[in-house]
């Protein structure tokens, strides 16, 4: 029987229905609104009515693949899914693409040209197309591997007084220092106002690099987790991975031997994070725990800073942020209430 | 007319234009002829590969004897200069043209079809043309259409667009194409060349297709387009001359050669005189008989 | 000669192969995913070579994954993801042909 290849619309409550079922079918249980709503593009696999295979993506993440092992041979709902979707991305001018999903699956992706990236017990990590972690590596300054280096992951959303003193005891303690700041575009300043800011903010610093955290280094919040079995291992699943990029890849290759974090007292997954960090690290990479910087007593965080814009009371924070990021509060100071307006959240990072 | 050779056209498989592993596969199975789609089943975005595709193909796969065919998009999307242009050069055998409407389309073909010949040094008039008919408009005007050019080789009818064009559908029995069929087969009588019957969707519907190949063979067709490998038999069983008329026909090609070696310019055969039609249709019976394996090359009725 | 963007031609469907070119610096390189690249390999990538030399490109990335495609299917795809990569879909490739 010929197979036919249409597209799913996953807000057709027939289709949805038919879609999920099938998934289930497989195993995968998890349908929140964080995982589906995303999606940009579903498509199936049909064999007359009946759905032998499925895939979507979001952004340049493959989601939800699914295909019936009852009919398929060698894999070919499996290539035909996949190449679809790579093929739908490449229409739309993208042709950088991740995929995370149970490590049995990862040799499957691998067989259509995807590279493993990391894997841990419950997911593995992939890509392809036409840039790679290679590339990205590339671009980044290079320093001697054999000297102190350090290495910090930030957001910065906006860079407070805070982020700089964890550079500031970094840059003591080690010959050079990479910033990354995330790029992942979620938050109240968009990932090119966040890294100019840092970059502002520590040019007297002369051993520090402040670099942008490109494809790599994101908000691991963003990794999909629909196909974990126990949706409770969700922080620790993404955190690993993310700490694994970082040691695997990032570390080894720019030869970064320590890794500062700050403590975040208020923020419970920061503090899970932080565990796998020092779990998974060491001894290639050994980690620093640093104290929060504090003013008057209290704990300065970027979340106060944003607090202040939605209230208006922009002057509140000029003694927690350096004096680049305050000019700069002050004169996007419409806009970033705008922002705010418009639904962007100030809580979380 | 380009030919009247009575060349064997029982089949003529549908391969879509962007597909490695039916164009590869595509002359195993026998098919009369092929013919490489690059219109209806390639998508807007991938024309530029089905087309490269094809070319490639067509330069270096060996298809046998099979009459190699492509569609082409029509003539008025911004595919199809870079079609003819690219198959022409590549060689191809026929060209079909699809959504055909009338003689100033087959001409309006031709011409770049013949432009292509001259600049790539192919000589003029080794391409030949058939037209796809899917609408009211080319059912009426399908005897100009058929007439329109020397490189003529047959006529198609596309039931699909057709009977949506009619404000219909297709029906199990067929009633609905009754008129385009006649027409259809009645012009391309009247040129002298070939006329293909529409494909038969229902790939599992064995009764059905044959059923349909039946009607169509009765009714004088050369042949049926087929969208899938498993129709190939069944056409050609269809097609299949009986004994008796295999018999028949030895018989008057033996009545043929016994007056050519008497020198006698009248032929006869059991006290009837044979006539040019019989003797036509008696070479294109011993041809359907070898080419169903009902012959050997003796000629020898092997058939059971 | 080099191309200013990324562009891809194939499918992983049996019988095919992905070609996606990009934007190199350094000569041309190709990377080939095959289960015969032990046996074929070289001569896939010769093939893919002899298509970018015909283009007269002398930096650019290649990636490719195979499905047990024949010579001309590589050619066909290296060919039409270059003319993608070059913004010229529709203008056959004469001097590729």
């Amino acid at each position: 029987m010929d197979i036919v290849t249409r597209e799913i619309n996953l807000d057709v409550p027939d289709q949805f229905e038919q879609w999920k079922t099938f998934l289930e079918s497989l195993g995968i249980a998890n349908f929140s609104g964080d995982e589906i709503d995303p999606l940009d593009y579903t498509i199936g696999l049909f064999d007359g009515d009946q759905l032998v295979g499925t895939g979507s993506y979001s952004g340049n993440i493959l989601k939800y693949i699914g295909v019936s092992h009852q009919h398929s041979e060698d894999g070919v709902y499996f290539n035909k899914v996949v190449s679809n979707l790579l093929t739908n991305l490449g229409q739309h001018g993208v042709f950088h693409v991740f995929v995370f999903t149970k490590p049995m699956y990862a040799k499957s992706f691998e067989h259509v040209g995807f590279k493993e990236l990391v894997q841990s017990d419950d997911a593995a990590f992939l890509e392809t197309g036409d840039y790679s972690i290679t590339d990205y590596l590339e671009s980044l300054p290079k320093v001697n591997k054999s000297e102190n280096n350090a290495g910090i992951v930030m957001n910065a959303n906006p860079f407070t007084d805070g982020h700089r003193y964890l550079i500031e005891q970094a840059s003591q303690a080690s010959d050079n220092v990479y910033v990354f700041v995330v790029s992942t575009d979620k938050s109240l300043f968009t990932s090119s106002e966040r890294l100019n800011l840092v970059k502002a903010g520590v040019s007297d610093l002369k051993n520090v690099m402040v670099v942008p955290g490109g494809d790599y280094l994101v908000s691991y919040a963003t990794f999909p987790s629909y196909f974990l079995k126990a949706q409770a291992d969700k922080v620790r699943y993404q955190t690993t991975i993310d700490a694994l990029i970082f040691k695997d890849w990032i570390a080894k290759h720019l030869g970064i031997n320590v890794r500062f974090l700050g403590t975040e007292p208020n923020s419970k997954t920061t503090a899970i994070y932080n565990q796998i960090l020092e779990k998974i690290l060491p001894p290639q990479v050994e980690v620093k725990v640093i104290k929060r910087d504090q003013n008057d007593g209290k704990v300065i965080s970027a979340r106060t800073v944003r607090q202040a814009i939605k209230d208006n009371q922009i002057s509140s924070i000029k003694n927690i942020v350096p004096k680049t990021t305050y000019q700069f509060i002050v004169d996007h100071k419409d806009d970033l209430q705008e922002r705010i307006k418009k639904g962007m959240k100030i809580s979380g990072n | 007319m380009a030919e009247n050779g009575e060349r064997l056209r029982r089949t003529m498989m549908f391969v879509p234009g962007n597909n490695p592993g039916m164009i590869k596969d595509a002359g195993i199975y026998g098919a009369d002829s092929i013919m490489f789609d690059l219109e209806d089943s390639v998508s807007l975005a991938e024309k530029d590969s089905a087309r490269n595709l094809v070319y490639e193909a067509l330069k270096s796969i060996d298809y046998g004897d099979a009459e190699l065919v492509v569609r082409t998009n029509g003539l008025d999307t911004d595919f199809f200069e870079a079609d003819v242009k690219m198959m022409v050069k590549a060689g191809i055998d026929v060209i079909r043209i699809p959504k055909t409407e009338s003689a100033a389309m087959v001409e309006e073909m031709e011409s770049l079809v013949a432009d292509a010949e001259k600049e790539f040094g192919i000589p003029v008039g080794t391409t030949h043309l058939m037209a796809a008919i899917e609408s009211a408009e080319g059912v009426m005007n399908v005897l100009e259409i058929a007439k329109a050019s020397d490189r003529m080789i047959g006529i198609a009818l596309s039931a699909e667009d057709y009977t949506t064009d009619l404000k219909t559908h297709r029906y199990p029995n067929g009633l609905e194409l009754r008129f385009a069929r006649n027409m259809i087969l009645n012009a391309a009588r009247a040129a002298g060349i070939a006329a293909f019957d529409t494909v038969y969707t229902d790939v599992d519907n064995v009764k059905g297709f044959l059923a349909e190949t039946e009607y169509i063979h009765e009714l004088g067709y050369d042949g049926k387009s087929v969208i899938n490998p498993r129709q190939i038999p069944l056409v050609n069983q269809v097609y299949a001359p009986s004994e008796d008329e295999i018999k028949n026909a030895e018989n008057v090609l033996a009545a043929i050669e016994k007056a050519r070696k008497a020198g006698s310019g009248v032929i006869s055969m059991n006290g009837q005189m044979v006539d040019r039609p019989v003797a036509l249709r008696a070479e294109r019976v011993m041809k359907l008989a070898k080419a169903s394996g009902l012959i050997d090359k003796e000629g020898h009725y092997i058939g059971k | 000669m080099g191309i200013n963007k990324t562009a891809m031609d194939g499918t992983l469907e049996s019988s095919d192969i992905q070609i996606t070119v990009s934007k190199g610096t350094d000569g041309v390189q190709i990377s080939l995913e095959s289960d015969v690249k032990k046996r074929f390999g070289d001569d896939i990538i010769a093939t893919i070579k002899e298509v970018v030399k015909k283009f007269g490109l002398d930096n650019v990335n290649i990636k490719a994954v195979d499905q047990g495609a024949l010579d001309c299917v590589i050619r066909a795809r290296t060919i039409t993801a270059i003319q993608r990569a070059m913004d010229n879909s529709e203008q056959p490739a004469w001097e590729a042909l």
